[in-house]
């Protein structure tokens, strides 16, 4: 019942925003509402513990890399609404004859790769897939299992023999998986 | 100069004399012309139909507010939303009651309602579509691989763009404009003619409405503060007395009370009402049937809940004692009836409310207990979590749905936004309060059965009744973070993938989430 306005945004930069994200003028207003319902200190913008607040983010194992995703584009500890419909534009499902670089298959493998490239420097170590394989067991597996199942996929996916994944290694490891399926959502309007 | 001053004054209060009486009548005859219609109308438990009528026509504004809106909007946006863009006009407003459970509900589009399921079924790792993800074909067993976090990473955004929990604290969204200034539509200019109406609304609603209403609500404090009183004094010796005259005095009250938000309640299935039994001193019923009154378990969206119930059947209430203008509401009830309040202290101690609890469900001659077991309340789209407490007393349960229409303003409180009083005033300047409440038919405990199992039957049945969404979260997330045992059963469920390479590995004891009983189990709010 609070006063929160329905929407808040500029003709020219819901413009600017569809275009760049492909969103219709309808989702982008319901982003905004969910965005302003989340920003619950009133700033104009997300910080990580708004998004934590969600349960069902905070119980999901993946979850803090999830919201960290979000922040890699920003120079503060902070997300704009720009930057938030961004990274949900990768979820977009795809379409025919519609480009968008986004939510590509390219798009939604660069965001995949990017969660376990905790570093950003365009590969994935050893060290980093064992950070990420523990976040999704927990203390259900024991370190030396999980340290041989990273190995093992890192030599499966390893091409050039460097010991780490690249993109296109990752690309081609993901070759026969319905990555369009699977990373997408639905946005209702 | 001061006795030709002190004539005239003299001569003026004279003549103000006769000028004061006339408008001291002309004040005085329809004040308390009304005031005697208030009581004589309760007494009576008739109303004069005014609020059926009046919430009929609002349905017709509202409507013709909804056209208007959505021309506007098509005329603003164009036809080109392309991509599953659906049709605006197939979310239907169902004028009147309809005859299945959701009676005065908005109505999802079917893609909609679909996608909501999927994604409350999408919380749960095993559900039969995210399976596909998780379950490997046999040759690969135990192997990891990198498009295993895609199952996670998509629950996370969906999680991020709509979740089942965070919503329910907050007001629930409105399909539509219902040309009040304070819903989540808030003020939009769409025509002159719909701001026309607004500003006659807002005038009838602050100005005529308000001031009417809040005498209503004081007649009505006053009513149950002197009646309560007087019905306190009679010795306890003349209990079924007592009680009869307890039961008319709480009804009247109540329905008092209904008026000052003009709420248009309607009750289905009279078969199934609580009631407690009228026992005299020799120990026989002298009205209502035997097994106690039991406990009335209902969903809880605000304090008007009681009101809803109470205009229509007598309650004890248990629940934490309050200050203010609650505090007196309590304090007079409990003067003639046993209510159970606690002060914020004992509340803690869950031993010796499950104890006063049951010694209460126990005393036949007593009324049906009113619990909510949320704990807190959820804005009316869900029914979450019930706590186990008033399901381990034994007994009859007696489940109770309500549903209220949140068009004509909407019921939930958010208490950590507004006081009571606060609260209050909006409910008064809102349109109505209409809702629909069922009695659903009493259950027991079946032989085996846990609480918790037990608690989540009661809970699922009322879901289904009200028309609200069955949630397995604990309303108490409104203000603590989720429970990392709920993390844990995810990645338990994860690692099962691994399970048939080494099995020892797995612990198989993590603790089931949804018994973590360690919060109050009675409701702090009533």
């Amino acid at each position: 019942m609070g006063s929160r306005p329905s929407l808040l945004l500029r003709d020219e930069e819901l413009a600017e925003i569809q275009k760049e994200t492909g969103f219709s003028a309808n989702q982008i207003e319901r982003l905004y509402s969910r965005f302003t319902a989340l920003d619950k200190t009133g700033s104009g913008a997300l910080s990580r513990e708004d998004f934590l607040r969600i349960p069902e983010l905070a119980i999901n194992p993946l979850g803090e890399r999830i919201v960290m995703a979000f922040f890699r584009h920003s120079e503060e500890d902070r997300v704009n609404f720009r930057q938030f419909v961004r990274v949900l534009a990768h979820f977009r499902p795809v379409k025919k004859n519609k480009d968008n670089k986004l939510n590509s298959r390219e798009g939604k493998l660069k965001f995949a790769f990017k969660l376990y490239d905790l570093d950003d420097d365009d590969r994935i170590t050893k060290e980093e897939l064992l950070a990420v394989l523990q976040m999704m067991v927990g203390e259900n597996i024991s370190e030396d299992q999980l340290m041989s199942i990273a190995e093992r996929t890192i030599l499966e996916s390893d091409m050039d023999g460097d010991g780490m994944i690249g993109f296109e290694e990752f690309c081609k490891a993901l070759e026969r998986s319905e990555v369009e399926q699977k990373m997408s959502i639905r946005f209702l309007n | 100069m001061l006795p030709i001053g002190f004539v005239g004054t003299s001569k003026l209060m004279h003549k103000m004399e006769a000028w004061e009486i006339l408008v001291l009548l002309l004040v005085t005859g329809p004040v308390s012309v009304f005031v005697i219609t208030v009581y004589v109308l309760s007494a009576l438990g008739k109303s004069l139909g005014f609020r059926r009528k009046y919430v009929q026509m609002l349905l017709y504004i509202f409507e013709y507010g909804r056209i208007r809106i959505e021309k506007a909007h098509r005329e603003k946006y164009g036809s080109d939303e392309e991509d599953n863009c659906e049709d605006v006009s197939s979310k239907v407003i169902s004028l009147g009651p309809k005859s299945n459970g959701n009676a005065v509900k908005l109505e999802d589009s079917p893609e909609e309602k679909e996608l909501r399921n999927r994604r409350q079924s999408s919380l749960k790792l095993s559900d039969d579509d995210d399976q596909s993800d998780l379950n490997i074909p046999v040759d690969c067993k135990s192997d990891f691989e990198l498009s295993d976090i895609f199952h996670f990473v998509k629950n996370g955004i969906e999680a991020i763009v709509e979740d089942q929990v965070t919503q329910r604290f907050v007001a629930e969204e409105l399909k539509s404009w219902n040309l009040l200034t304070r819903t989540n539509r808030h003020y939009e200019f769409i025509s002159w003619r719909l701001s026309l109406i607004w500003l006659v609304g807002f005038f009838i609603r602050y100005f005529v409405m308000l001031p009417f209403r809040v005498t209503i609500c004081f007649l009505g404090v006053v009513f149950l503060t002197m009646a309560t009183a007087l019905v306190g004094s009679i010795p306890k010796r003349y209990g079924v007395l007592r009680r009869r005259l307890y039961n008319i005095v709480s009804l009247q009250a109540f329905e008092v009370f209904s008026w000052s938000i003009s709420a248009v309640i309607t009750h289905h299935d009279y078969e199934n009402q609580p009631g407690g039994a009228i026992v005299d001193e020799s120990g026989s019923i002298v009205k209502g049937f035997e097994g106690g009154g039991g406990i009335c378990v209902a969903n809880h969206t605000s304090p008007i809940d009681v009101v809803v119930l109470a205009v229509d059947n007598c309650y004890d209430m248990i629940g934490q004692r309050h200050g203010g203008f609650l505090g007196i509401l309590q304090r007079a009830l409990a003067r003639a009836s046993s209510h159970i309040w606690f002060e914020r202290s004992e509340m803690k101690d869950r031993e010796a409310v499950a104890r006063r609890l049951k010694e209460h469900v126990e005393d036949k001659t007593k009324l049906p207990i009113l619990i909510f077991p949320e704990g807190t309340c959820i804005n009316n789209s869900a029914v979450m979590q019930f706590k186990k407490g008033s399901f381990e007393v034994g007994g009859v349960i007696y489940p109770v749905a309500i549903k209220y229409d949140a068009r004509f303003g909407d019921p939930f409180w958010d208490s950590s936004k507004y006081s009571m009083l606060q609260y209050l005033y909006m409910m008064m300047t809102s349109w109505a309060i209409v809702c629909d409440v069922w009695y659903l038919p009493p259950m027991t405990r079946k032989s085996g059965e846990s609480a918790v199992d037990f608690a989540n039957r009661v809970k699922s049945l009322i879901a289904r009744k009200g028309g609200l969404v069955d949630l397995d979260w604990d309303g108490q997330l409104k203000r603590t973070p989720a429970k990392k045992e709920w993390k844990e059963q995810q990645q338990l469920e994860y690692s099962k993938k691994f399970v048939n390479s080494s099995p020892r590995h797995i612990v198989s004891a993590v603790e089931d989430p949804s018994s973590t009983g360690d919060v109050d189990n009675l409701n702090p709010s009533t």
